[in-house]
This record gives C-alpha cells, sequence and structure tokens, in this order.
C-alpha cells in the first residue's frame, strides 16, 4: 500500500519543499482554491473523514458548522500531541510538514478563515523552529500569505508553543492557553465552531494534524475514492503508534478495517520481545479502557466501530501493548499518577478524583490496602465519569474502571483477604 | 390495731442502720460520670485543649457560657491551631450541670468534675473565669502562652483515635 | 414580565420564565427549587466547575410538522433526556427544557461530589470563621454523604495562613476552587489582581498584584466565599456566626449610601456592651447590589475609639449635660438673633432638622455645608437622577459622563457599578484634568485644562463634539459631576453646565436619566434639603457671626486657610465625634453619637432616604446630635424635645416639602429582589446579604413633581494666574486618608498612602525631580512637605496634592503654588 500519510516511507526527503511540489504537493490546494468554499466542505463529507485525535468525529461536518456570515474565523491545528503512547503528529511534523500545513489551508479556505495557528506542545519548540521555515518557505512560492496561488484568498500560518500541559490537547482549553489564559476547559456551549466560542470568540475549526493530512489527498482524489477505503464507517487510512512490548514499536499506518490486532502487533510490530505471552492491549493510550489479549480481542479490525463492540476506543489509535509479566496494578497507578499530574483543577470530580485514587492505588501497591479499597476505587472512579466539565474526568476514570473490570484477581492479589475498615484518624491531623 | 401496725413499721425501721451521712464531715462516694464544677484541660506539653470554637456555648441550654475567641501564633501558643479561648466564663448560678458542653467539644477540653461544692456569697463570684477553671500546667509542660517550633502545633483538632 | 416568556417544565411543574434565564436563577425565582451551586454566583458568568449543580436535562419531543408537543399514551409529554446529567448553571432557559432536579441520579451526582470536596476540604469547622453560615456546611448537612470514605491520613496539608494583603487571609486547605473570588475581581471590578497559580489538586489563589490584593473591594470576596477560604484581617476569629445580632445601617463614609449590616455581639472587649465584630454588605439592588467598599468594612472602628469625645466640655473642663445645655442657652439668648450653623454630611436629616429649628428659633438665619469643596446639590434636587433609577440597567445605548471626579477614590461602589454599565456596552466618559482610574473603563476620556471644567462642559460642543453627540444621543444619560480642581465657583459653574446640558438633551426627569454628585460623606443630599448650603458658608467666612454652631464639621482638620475666620467668631459651640481642633476653639463642645449608636436618616446622592439602626452601645455620654440639639431647643422653651427619631422624622416631614411622606415605617419597607439572597440560605449562601432594615425611599425630584426646570446662564469663574515657576495645585481625594472616622481603623493604615504629590514627568524633570523625593510644596500661607510621585499622574503645569493624608490640612480648592526639591 502506498501512505497517505506517512509519504516519506514512500518519497524520501518530502520534506522539503520542492520534493513535496514535485510529488503532488500543494495540488490538493490548488485544487481546492479552484472550487468554492462549499465544494471542499462537501467534498470532505464525501470523503466521510473522522477526526484522528480521539474522538472520531466527522470533519467535513465540523467544518460545516462555522457560519459563513462571520467576517473573522480561525482554524487551529491541534500539535499538543500529549496522549500516553501517541506519536504520529510529531513524525508528520518532522517527516511531511507541508502535508500538514497544504490540509490546514484547504481547511482555512473551505471556512474562510483569516488565520491559522499551529498549537504545539511545549516540548516541540525544535519542530515549530523547523515549522516557522518551512512557513517562510512557502510564503515565498506564494502558497502561504497574500492572494494564495493567485486565488485573491489570503491566510496567515502561525505556530505557538504550549506551555506543557496534558488538557491543552482538549480543544477548549487549548484555545484559552493560545489566548494566553490558564490552560482549563471551556464551558459547552458555545462550542468552538459558534460565535463566542472559539479563539477569541470567533468560530473556529480546532483539529488535529493527521486528520488535516489527510486533506490534501482526499482534495486530489476526490472524496469518494478516498472512502472507497477502509470500511463504510471507518473510511481512509490511520496511523497506529505501537508502543510498549512489542519488537518493533513505531508508527504503521494501515488502511482501516483490513487488520486485526493480531496483524499488528504479530506481523508488523514484530511480537512481543524473548518469546513472553501477551497480557493486555490499551488501544487507545492511557485514556481508553485496556482490553485483555483474548482471541477476541486479538481478531478484531482495528476500525471505530470494531474497537467499540469490544468495550474500549479506537481514539488517537496508540496501542500500547503489555505482557505477562505487567502487574496490572501498577500499569494504573501509573496511568492515574499521569491524570492526577494533568488534572486541570477547574471542576471538582477531576481535581479530587484522581487526587483520591492515586492515594488509594499506592496504599493497595504498598499492600496496605484492605479487599474493600479496590471497591473503593472502583465506585470512586465510576462517580468521576460523566460528571465533569470535559472528557478528562472519563479518561481518568478509564484505567481504574476497566482494569478491575478486567483484571480483578491483579488488584485482589496484592491485599489481604481481611476486610476491617482501614483505622480512621481524626480529622484535621 | 391500726395502731400496732403503724408502730411495728417504726419500730422495724428502727432496728435498720442509719443512711443519713453527716455531710459535709462525711461524703458520699460519687459516681465515675457525677456531673460537677468545670475543668479546662490541658494537653501534656500544657498548651490549652480548648480552641475558642464556642460549641460549649452553643450548646448550652442554659446561656452559661461566654467564650472569646482570638488568634494565636507560634510566638504566643495558647492552644494548637490558630484560634484560643481569649475568655472563658461559666456562670454557675445559671449552669445545670447537664454536661452538653462536654458533649459538644470537639477537643475534649471542657470535663465536668466531681466538686460540687461552690458556694458564694456574691452573685459576681457566680462566674468563674478561664484562670479559675483551667487545670493546672501538668509535670513537664509549659505554662500558656508558649513559644512553640514553627509549624508543630498548627491543627487545631487532635488525632483522636475513635472521633465517634 | 417581558412578552419574552418561556415555559420550562421542572419536577413536572411548569413555569413560565424569561427567556435566556439563568436555569439555577429560574429553579430558585419562580419555582422556589434551590438548586445546590458554589461555582455559580448570579452577578457573574457562569464556569461549571463545581459540578454541584447538575441536573437530568432533557427537551420536549415535538412533532416535525406541526410543532406540538408529542405525548405518550398516558398524555404525558415525551422527553428527549440527555445522557449525561448537565450542569444548571450553565443552560439559560429556552422553551420546550424539562429538567429533574430530585431523581436518584441527581440527588447521588450531589453526593458524590459533596463526598469528593470533602476529601481535601479539612474537618475544622469549630475553629473556622465561616462554621455557622457556611454554604459548603450546609449543602453537606442537605446533600452530603453520611459518612466519608477518604482515609483521613490521605488528606492534604497545605498552609492555613496566607495573608493575600494586609486584610485578606487565604486557607488553602479550605479552598475548593470555585474561583468566586477570582471572577468577582476579572469580571465585576476590573483589578484582576487574583489569579489561579498551578494546576489539578495544587490549584491554588495567589494573588498578583503588589501590594497584595491590591483593590477596594477585597472585603466581597470573603462574603461570596462558599468556604472558610478567605477570611478578613478585622473579623478572624471574632466570633461565631450565630452569636451575632445583624443591625441594618449605612456606610457613613460616602455618597453612595451603602447598605450595610452590622454584625453586633456584647464583647468583653468594650465592656460588655453591644460591639460591632464586622460590617457586612446588605442587599439593596439599587444602591450597592451586594457589595460594599473596604472603606465600608474595614472603616468602623471609630465609633468606639477611645479617642471620642465622651462628657460634654465647658471652657476647657469636663462637664455634664445640664451645664452645658444651660450655658448653651444662656449664650444663645445673648446673641441677638446673630447665630449661624456650620453641619458636616455626617450629621443625619434628624441631626440637621432639629439644629435648623434651633437655629432659626434663636433668630439666625445663617445655616452653611460643609466642606465648601461642592456645591450644586440644588441642581441634583432638579435635575437628579429620577425615581427609579438602577445603575444597573444602563448599558447598550445609554450614556454616562464623570467629570471632575475621581471616582473610585470618592465614591468607589458608583465606580464599581459604571463600570458594569460600560461592560454592558454604555458609552462612559471620564473628562477630567487627569488620568484617574475610571478612565480604564471608559469609552472616551477627554481631558481638559486643570480647573477648567466647566468651562469644557459649557463648550463641550465645540471641545469635543463627538462626545457630545453621543451623549446627546442616548437613550438616557446620568452625569456624575463632582468638583476636583474647581473652587466653590467653579463646581457651581459645573454643575449648572451639567444641568443644562441635561436640560437641553432632554435627560432628566425620569429613571435613570439625570444629575448626580459625588459630595462628601454620607448626607451631602441631606443638608441641601434641610437648607444648609456651602455658599452660606461661605458667607459665614466672610462675616463671622456672635455664635456658630460648628456640628460634625472638622473645620480645622479640612481647611488650613480657617482658622483666620473662625477666631473672628466670638464663641464657637462644638458638636462633634472627636475632640478636634474646633473643639479646642469652642467655648462648649458636646459628644455626640455616631451612626452606630442610634436610630436615623442619610439622604444618599441618588436621593434616596435611608434608615439606620441602634447597633452600639453609646461611648461615654454622648447624645444623638439631634436629642442634644432639642434638649436645648426644650431648655429655652422652644417646644418640647422629641422623645425618637422617628418624631422627629414625622415633624421634619411636616415641615420640609422634600420629606413629606416619609415615615420610618415607609423607609424600612423592603421587597423581594433579584437575585434572591433570603431563603434558607442554600443558594448563594452564608453571610447577612438579606435586606431586613428597608431600601429606603427616593424624593422625587421638582422636575419629576412637575416643575420645569428653567436653563441658566453659568458664570464661569476667572481662570486660575499661574505665573512662571508656578503650578496649579489639585486638591485629590484619597479613599484611605486619616480622617478622623477613618483613622482608628488601624489595620488599614498599611494601606495609606504616605503623604505624596503627583508631579508630571516633564516638570519634574525640568526641576530635577526624580520619583520619591522630598519636595516642599508652596501654596499662599501653607506649605507641606511630601514625597513626588512621578507617575504620569499629573498633566504638566499642574501638582496633585492628595489630601487628609498627613495631620496638616492642605487646601481644599485648586489654588497656585510652587514646588521645590528639598
Amino acid at each position: 500500500m502506498t501512505h497517505i500519510i506517512l509519504r516519506e516511507k514512500d518519497v524520501p526527503n518530502i520534506r522539503e519543499l520542492d520534493v513535496y511540489l514535485a510529488n503532488e504537493g500543494f495540488d490538493g490546494l490548488k485544487k481546492a482554491v479552484s472550487m468554492k468554499p462549499s465544494e471542499v466542505i462537501d467534498e470532505m463529507k464525501r470523503s466521510n473523514l473522522r477526526g484522528r485525535g480521539g474522538a472520531g468525529f466527522p470533519t467535513g461536518i465540523k467544518w460545516s458548522f462555522i457560519p459563513q456570515s462571520e467576517p473573522v474565523k480561525y482554524v487551529v491545528v491541534n500539535a499538543d500531541e500529549s496522549e500516553t503512547g501517541t506519536f504520529k503528529d510529531r513524525q508528520i511534523m518532522e517527516n511531511n510538514p507541508y502535508q500538514m500545513i497544504e490540509g490546514a489551508l484547504i481547511c482555512a479556505y473551505a471556512i474562510q478563515a483569516t488565520a491559522v495557528y499551529i498549537y504545539l506542545r511545549g516540548e516541540f519548540w525544535d519542530i515549530a523552529h523547523d515549522l516557522d521555515e518551512r512557513i517562510e518557505a512557502a510564503r515565498a512560492q506564494n502558497l502561504v500569505g497574500d492572494d494564495i496561488l493567485g486565488s485573491g484568498y489570503s491566510c496567515e500560518v502561525y505556530t505557538h508553543l504550549g506551555a506543557g500541559a496534558y488538557i491543552c490537547g482538549e480543544e477548549s482549553a487549548l484555545l484559552n492557553s493560545l489566548e494566553g489564559l490558564l490552560g482549563q476547559p471551556r464551558v459547552r456551549p458555545p462550542f468552538p465552531a459558534q460565535k463566542g466560542g472559539g479563539l477569541y470568540k470567533e468560530p473556529t475549526v480546532v483539529n488535529n494534524v493527521e486528520t488535516l493530512a489527510n486533506a490534501p489527498y482526499i482534495l486530489r482524489v476526490g472524496g469518494e475514492k478516498f472512502a472507497e477505503l477502509g470500511t463504510q464507517q471507518s473510511t481512509g487510512t490511520k496511523v497506529i503508534c505501537v508502543s510498549g512490548h512489542v519488537n518493533k514499536p513505531g508508527n504503521y499506518e494501515l488502511e482501516m478495517g483490513k487488520h486485526t490486532f493480531r496483524d499488528l502487533i504479530f506481523e508488523m510490530a514484530g511480537g512481543i520481545p524473548d518469546g513472553k505471552g501477551i497480557k493486555a492491549i490499551l488501544p487507545s493510550g492511557g485514556s481508553g479502557p485496556i482490553v485483555p489479549a483474548t482471541d477476541e480481542v486479538l481478531d478484531t479490525k482495528l476500525t471505530y466501530e470494531d474497537c467499540q463492540s469490544i468495550d474500549t476506543i479506537l481514539g488517537s489509535a496508540s496501542v500500547m501493548i503489555l505482557d505477562e509479566t505487567v502487574d496490572i496494578t501498577w500499569a494504573a497507578s501509573k496511568m492515574t499518577k499521569f491524570f492526577k499530574h494533568e488534572s486541570c483543577g477547574k471542576c471538582t470530580p477531576c481535581r479530587e478524583g484522581t487526587f483520591w485514587l492515586d492515594k488509594v492505588i499506592d496504599r493497595i501497591l504498598r499492600g496496605e490496602g484492605k479487599r474493600s479499597d479496590v471497591e473503593l476505587i472502583n465506585n470512586v472512579a465510576a462517580n468521576m465519569q460523566g460528571t465533569t466539565l470535559c472528557a478528562l474526568g472519563d479518561f481518568a476514570a478509564n484505567p481504574i474502571l476497566a482494569t478491575i473490570r478486567h483484571f480483578p484477581e491483579d488488584f485482589y492479589a496484592h491485599v489481604d483477604g481481611d476486610d476491617e475498615k482501614a483505622p480512621v484518624k481524626a480529622a484535621g491531623d | 390495731m391500726n395502731i400496732i401496725k403503724g408502730f411495728a413499721t417504726t419500730f422495724k425501721h428502727l432496728r435498720e442502720e442509719s443512711i443519713t451521712l453527716q455531710y459535709p464531715e462525711q461524703v458520699r462516694p460519687f459516681q465515675e460520670r457525677f456531673k460537677g464544677r468545670h475543668h479546662l484541660r490541658r494537653y501534656d506539653n500544657g498548651l490549652e485543649k480548648c480552641i475558642g470554637c464556642s460549641l460549649c456555648s452553643a450548646a448550652c441550654p442554659a446561656d452559661a457560657i461566654w467564650v472569646e475567641a482570638a488568634e494565636n501564633n507560634d510566638e504566643q501558643r495558647f492552644s494548637p491551631g490558630e484560634r484560643y479561648a481569649k475568655t472563658y466564663e461559666i456562670n454557675m448560678l445559671r449552669c445545670i450541670f447537664c454536661g452538653y458542653c462536654e458533649d459538644a467539644c470537639p477537643t475534649q477540653a471542657i470535663e465536668l468534675g466531681h466538686e460540687h461544692q461552690m458556694s458564694f456569697t456574691d452573685r459576681r463570684d457566680s462566674i468563674f473565669t478561664k484562670e479559675m477553671l483551667i487545670d493546672a500546667v501538668p509535670e513537664g509542660g509549659q505554662p500558656t502562652p508558649q513559644k512553640v517550633e514553627a509549624g508543630a502545633f498548627d491543627r487545631a483538632i487532635p488525632d483522636m483515635p475513635d472521633p465517634k | 414580565m417581558s412578552d419574552n416568556m418561556v415555559k420550562i417544565i421542572i419536577d413536572d411543574v411548569e413555569y413560565e420564565v424569561p427567556a435566556g434565564m439563568n436555569v439555577v436563577d429560574a429553579a430558585k425565582w419562580h419555582a422556589s427549587n434551590d438548586i445546590p451551586v458554589f461555582c455559580y454566583h448570579p452577578k457573574m458568568e457562569p464556569v461549571g466547575m463545581c459540578r454541584m449543580c447538575l441536573v437530568e436535562m432533557g427537551t420536549l419531543q415535538r412533532n416535525p410538522e406541526t410543532g406540538a408537543v408529542m405525548t405518550d399514551e398516558d398524555g404525558n409529554p415525551l422527553v428527549r433526556w440527555f445522557p449525561k446529567l448537565q450542569t444548571a448553571c450553565t443552560q439559560v432557559a429556552t422553551d420546550g427544557m424539562v429538567f429533574r432536579t430530585n431523581t436518584q441520579a441527581v440527588v447521588d451526582a450531589r453526593e458524590n461530589v459533596l463526598e469528593f470536596l470533602l476529601t481535601s476540604h479539612p474537618l475544622d469547622c469549630p475553629i473556622c470563621d465561616k462554621g455557622g453560615e457556611c454554604p459548603l456546611q450546609n449543602l453537606t448537612m442537605a446533600h452530603g454523604p453520611g459518612e466519608s470514605r477518604m482515609n483521613f491520613s490521605d488528606k492534604m496539608k497545605l498552609d492555613k495562613h496566607v495573608p493575600l494583603g494586609d486584610l485578606i487571609f487565604l486557607d488553602e486547605e479550605r479552598c475548593i476552587q470555585c474561583g468566586r473570588c477570582v471572577r468577582f475581581q476579572d469580571e465585576l471590578v476590573g483589578d484582576d489582581v487574583l489569579a489561579f497559580h498551578e494546576r489539578g489538586r495544587t490549584l491554588q489563589i495567589i494573588t498578583n498584584s503588589d501590594p497584595g490584593f491590591d483593590t477596594y473591594f477585597s472585603g466581597n470576596t470573603t462574603d461570596i466565599c462558599p468556604v472558610g477560604a478567605l477570611t478578613t484581617a478585622d473579623f478572624r476569629f471574632g466570633a461565631r456566626p450565630w452569636e451575632l445580632t445583624e443591625v441594618p445601617s449605612i456606610d457613613p463614609h460616602d455618597a453612595a449610601g451603602s447598605n450595610i449590616s452590622l454584625s453586633v455581639r456584647l464583647d468583653r472587649d468594650f465592656g460588655g456592651r453591644a460591639m460591632i465584630k464586622r460590617v457586612m454588605p446588605r442587599q439593596n439592588e439599587y444602591v450597592n447590589e451586594l457589595w460594599i467598599s473596604d472603606k465600608a468594612r474595614f472603616g468602623h472602628h471609630f465609633t468606639r475609639s477611645e479617642d471620642r469625645l465622651q462628657k460634654p466640655v465647658v471652657d476647657g473642663k469636663d462637664s455634664d449635660w445640664a451645664t452645658a445645655i444651660s450655658t448653651i442657652a444662656g449664650l444663645l439668648e445673648g446673641a441677638d438673633g446673630d447665630i449661624a450653623a456650620i453641619a458636616g454630611s455626617g450629621m443625619s436629616n434628624e441631626d440637621l432638622f432639629a439644629l435648623r429649628s434651633l437655629v432659626t428659633a434663636n433668630g439666625g438665619k445663617r445655616l452653611g455645608a460643609w466642606p465648601t469643596t461642592h456645591t450644586g446639590a440644588d441642581l441634583v434636587a432638579a435635575v437628579g437622577v429620577g425615581v427609579g433609577t438602577n445603575l444597573s440597567d444602563l448599558g447598550a445605548g445609554d450614556a454616562v459622563l464623570i467629570v471632575a471626579s475621581d471616582l473610585e477614590e470618592e465614591v468607589p461602589i458608583w465606580r464599581l457599578r459604571l463600570k458594569g454599565a460600560h461592560d454592558r456596552g454604555a458609552y462612559v466618559v471620564v473628562a477630567n484634568a487627569r488620568k484617574t482610574r475610571m478612565d480604564d473603563f471608559a469609552s472616551a476620556t477627554p481631558r481638559y485644562q486643570a480647573g477648567k471644567a466647566a468651562h469644557w462642559l459649557d463648550g463641550i460642543d465645540k471641545a469635543d463634539p463627538e462626545v457630545a453627540k453621543a451623549l446627546k444621543a442616548a437613550q438616557n444619560l446620568v452625569i456624575v459631576a463632582g468638583a476636583e480642581g474647581l473652587t466653590l465657583d467653579g463646581s457651581r459653574a459645573l454643575m449648572q453646565s451639567a444641568a443644562n446640558f441635561l436640560i437641553d438633551s432632554g435627560h432628566y426627569g425620569k429613571a435613570n436619566n439625570g444629575l448626580m454628585s459625588p459630595l462628601p460623606g454620607p448626607n451631602g443630599m441631606g443638608l441641601h434639603y434641610v437648607g444648609f448650603t456651602p455658599e452660606v458658608t461661605a458667607d459665614i467666612a466672610q462675616n463671622p457671626p456672635k455664635v456658630l454652631i460648628v456640628a460634625q464639621a472638622e473645620i480645622l482638620s479640612d481647611d488650613p486657610y480657617a482658622r483666620a475666620w473662625l477666631d473672628k467668631v466670638e464663641t464657637i459651640i462644638s458638636l462633634n465625634l472627636f475632640p478636634d481642633a474646633v473643639a479646642d476653639m469652642a467655648a462648649i463642645a458636646l459628644p455626640i453619637q455616631s451612626f452606630a449608636e442610634r436610630d436615623g436618616t442619610f439622604t444618599n446622592g441618588e436621593r434616596r432616604v435611608q434608615r439606620f439602626y441602634t447597633a452600639q452601645g453609646p461611648m461615654g455620654d454622648a447624645l444623638p446630635a439631634w436629642q442634644a440639639l432639642s434638649r436645648i431647643s426644650e431648655h429655652m422653651g422652644q417646644g418640647k424635645a422629641k422623645a425618637s427619631a422617628a418624631a422627629v422624622m414625622v415633624m421634619m416631614s411636616n415641615e420640609l416639602p422634600a420629606f413629606e411622606g416619609m415615615r420610618y415605617r415607609e423607609l424600612s419597607r423592603t421587597e423581594r429582589q433579584f437575585p434572591d439572597i433570603s431563603g434558607d440560605d442554600m443558594y448563594y449562601g452564608g453571610t447577612a446579604y438579606q435586606n431586613k432594615g428597608g431600601l429606603g425611599k427616593v424624593i422625587p425630584t421638582t422636575a419629576e413633581q412637575g416643575e420645569t426646570p428653567a436653563r441658566a446662564d453659568v458664570s464661569l469663574p476667572p481662570v486660575l494666574e499661574v505665573g512662571k515657576g508656578q503650578f496649579v495645585v489639585l486638591p485629590a481625594t484619597r479613599l484611605y486618608n486619616l480622617e478622623s472616622t477613618f483613622r482608628p481603623s488601624t489595620l488599614v493604615h498599611p494601606r495609606i498612602m504616605s503623604p505624596f504629590v503627583e508631579v508630571n514627568a516633564a516638570d519634574a524633570a525640568r526641576l530635577d525631580i526624580n520619583n520619591g523625593d522630598v519636595v516642599e510644596v508652596k501654596l499662599p500661607d501653607v506649605s507641606v512637605r511630601v514625597r513626588a510621585s512621578v507617575n504620569g499622574g499629573a498633566p504638566e503645569g499642574a501638582l496633585v496634592l492628595p489630601r487628609h493624608l498627613t495631620d496638616d490640612p492642605t487646601p481644599m480648592t485648586v489654588a497656585v503654588g510652587e514646588i521645590a526639591k528639598v
């Protein structure tokens, strides 16, 4: 299969503008500016491309929410790639950056945006520096800035570095951070696409890097052609980030619905090191529910809908593999510590819940827990779910709920059978 | 006939031991939980247990307790935490010795003791001030206010084995 | 109400509510349903942070063709429920919304949120100042879990004593990160001095100003804090809330007449008598909404200051009332009618009436008002803001002109509310000779030459035609005209210009239109209505009378030039709270009671007559001024002394037309106000907000009573002649100062600026004056040594010299002087 996103595997040095231009680079944008903006959106709708950042929302529909009557609109590229185990956007920006820039400009043209902001996580400062140079190179070719490709349409592209917070990958927190405010999610409605909800209160499309990198191909070959790839509900290809206990971790771009977890782990990624058995899979980093590596799971196809059928999510497709030696309680503790550290603290259940969960899991891991503590964390996590302002509260509950559901014995191994109430101390101590 | 019956009862009781005590020479033993005059307790290091929260005063059905609080710090520490009782007074004429104050106290600072011989010739003497109510500094402890190590006593309500 | 009503269903009952109303407010106001909240506050934008107000929400299913509500077989409407619980605070009412607040899911969600909050909240309610009036406590009792599953040893341990500033302390453990304080400062005040720091469980409130929490409204954050995280330095551990009695009162410091509540308790520190333990705002949506300035909150200590005058002083010796009264009677009889009075605006309406009666009954005619900085109260009475005015109603399409006033320092509550008007889209113009804080919330900031405010406004059509046009075109127009940088004649000219402007553009005689003035003190308008004017004071200074009664007017502390003419008065009778310099000169000094010790009324800058009630035990032998004065009258056979302030008001309402129909019973009427903060404190919680003392009554303007206000020619005062090397010296007001009614509040002293003069940078460079240099400001017969502040606040050629920062008085009105480096 030729790659759509990770084209550097087929075309070396595609990161250079001349190479990119020589290989159908900016043909998508050229096509786009020859069309009416609404036609570009229709093309995207026909492709049935779903957002690659995790939620899987149809991209064309997202673009169509932007009210055309508003004079000022923005496109924000979410390059705050901070989901545990995700490293696809980094590879795209390092090796095929123009495709993302082209995609962002196609989106900008489709909604007639005045500017594109590329919000990168703080650790990507070198990429940001590189992108700045590449944006200038594209400007020299009249691909960015005033009167792009002589179409009369003008759009600026800026990069912006975050200050290092997982929550800023959430679109409304990202917008706050971009505006210079505290990186905390906003109340919705109004949604970013609406007046009053986006960047500087103007309608804004926020898309993931990989999502936008698909746009040039879709424009080039047409939405229907794109939709032929993959399944009906999961069209196109997906870059899968494989990490953990595999011999060949890395990014694999696969056509959706053609491969199973078994193909991915044992054929492409070379299986588990040292011939160990596989215990569990985290299909979407720390934020998605863990699944035990049963035959049923291993034979599940890599699509949004098939992952749902095994009670997990494909999300950003950061597949983490845990082998049989891993203590799932320890893994749950690691993930909980991550979410405790990354909770923004704005709303109560997430702020207090992650803190509390961490305390109890620590106790369990120290061997001081009781059997009732396992039920306690299960219940606390359940209480966090569905009550928070943004999805981070749900994400933070997932590792606990799913690990206990699938691997209760790992937890009970740390607690003795004795179920007396832990000694209670008085308040204020 | 009735008169004989009557005297029979009298003579029966004459033979019994007298239960009248020659108070105050003789004092009847107290039940452990007898509620007498109040005491304000101290910790072993001499700090006052009372944190001036006024819950005793709020609980008092006779409105006999008057508390005024003030702020404490490590330079001038009366009690653990930030608050201590600057004024603590009980009007013993009003007190009905019900012990609600004891129940309300979150630090077990006020306890009703066994003393009950309180008489005054002036109504003003019925007001027992903090100086009268508070226990003597225990052996090894310091009188209050104390200058203490910073941060050592910054919580008002102490560890208790069973808060219920 | 409006025709924009929509139908929503709460717990199976249908209610009609205004479209767009917040659902928490709608449930409270229309359905008496207290949806519990922590972070939501009706005066601020919702943020949905605390998750306490989670409810089940859905929409009615409608037939797509007919639009009719679809029903099931039993006739119950079909509802499309949201899959997750929604926060009620972030929803606004639209037609067909359905809510359930009493289902098991909602009950569980509330219990869970409270359990989460309590995992980090310390259980030190016994020593917490909020304990007893704490929303967290109340909501936990109502909705919380019976027992926590949190192991206590896992609790956070954080700093419990963080001073955010000199006045407010933060207990980091108690904070539940609702952000009400941060949002209050950002959204409502505009002083964004608080912020969140860090994230997650380490999220904490910090102050990012130097000095910390640098705002005049900091105390309000302690009221809206739903836990005991923010406490005031004044009330920290002062009393338990259930021991306090709330006494309705009026802020005695400025013309806003903020409704306050004095929380009193018997106290050993005050000899076992009733003592003010704290000052809380009292809801009056027309006057101060739910807010008060820090001066109102922390400026109450003067009422029980040991320095108060406590006994009548006759000829320099402590005496008693009988002696003092008979002596005064003798003096008045011997004056042959050459009697005059000067009253300050700390006097209540009743006091002023008693003083007027005494003077006129003995042949006196001259009633002077103090200070002689502001005049034009008669014009406020004629074309003032109409009955029903509410500054909160001003918004898009309306305009406000603030001229010759530093509103932040003079009447901070007006500044807060007019900032709100600006946020709502009103066209706010701040005209002054110099930069003031209100400039930050202005649409236009025209500048005029120092001392020429009246010239500017009189000629505004030429000077600033755009501004003039916008003001005239506004739907509603309020002019706030002060007297900064003006002489008394200048003030008269400015007020007349303002009145003319309003008359010309037709912005008078109706609600939300007209003239206001930041008259000093709480009863500047009362002085006018009882007949005391500053012009008469000027006349008294020119022609000193034989006997002068000076009532609560600290003439010598205010005016460096007054001693010259006061010396010419044969006999001075002083009535004051403090033994000031006038009392020292006086033959007789009478101790009078402060606002806290007795009943009375003040008339605020919007002409609202408002009652205050007796809160505190009296200081020494002090009497209410009306009582002292009417006992003198009685002694002289001029009518029997009244028994109560209410009785004086009855008499006054019969004699003075402005007070017609004013009865204490009328003034103490209340009505249900939005937001409704009454009830069982589950809603916004925890404070003494509720107004039980009355909303007061506004004296209608003469324009509203059918009199057509006449335009009068403005007689512009002569322009100050400034010689070479000379400067125009503009006296300025500072909110925190050393006036006798504020000096005893020592806890605010760190916030009182040390004496300074503002010098323009260009002038300073010319004279080689640096920021912080000690300079001497020389004025006719007066000179002061202060530090120079070169911060761009003063216009070129002018010096800004704040008053009342030293014991030595500095000029009250604009003057010409020199400056030199020492």
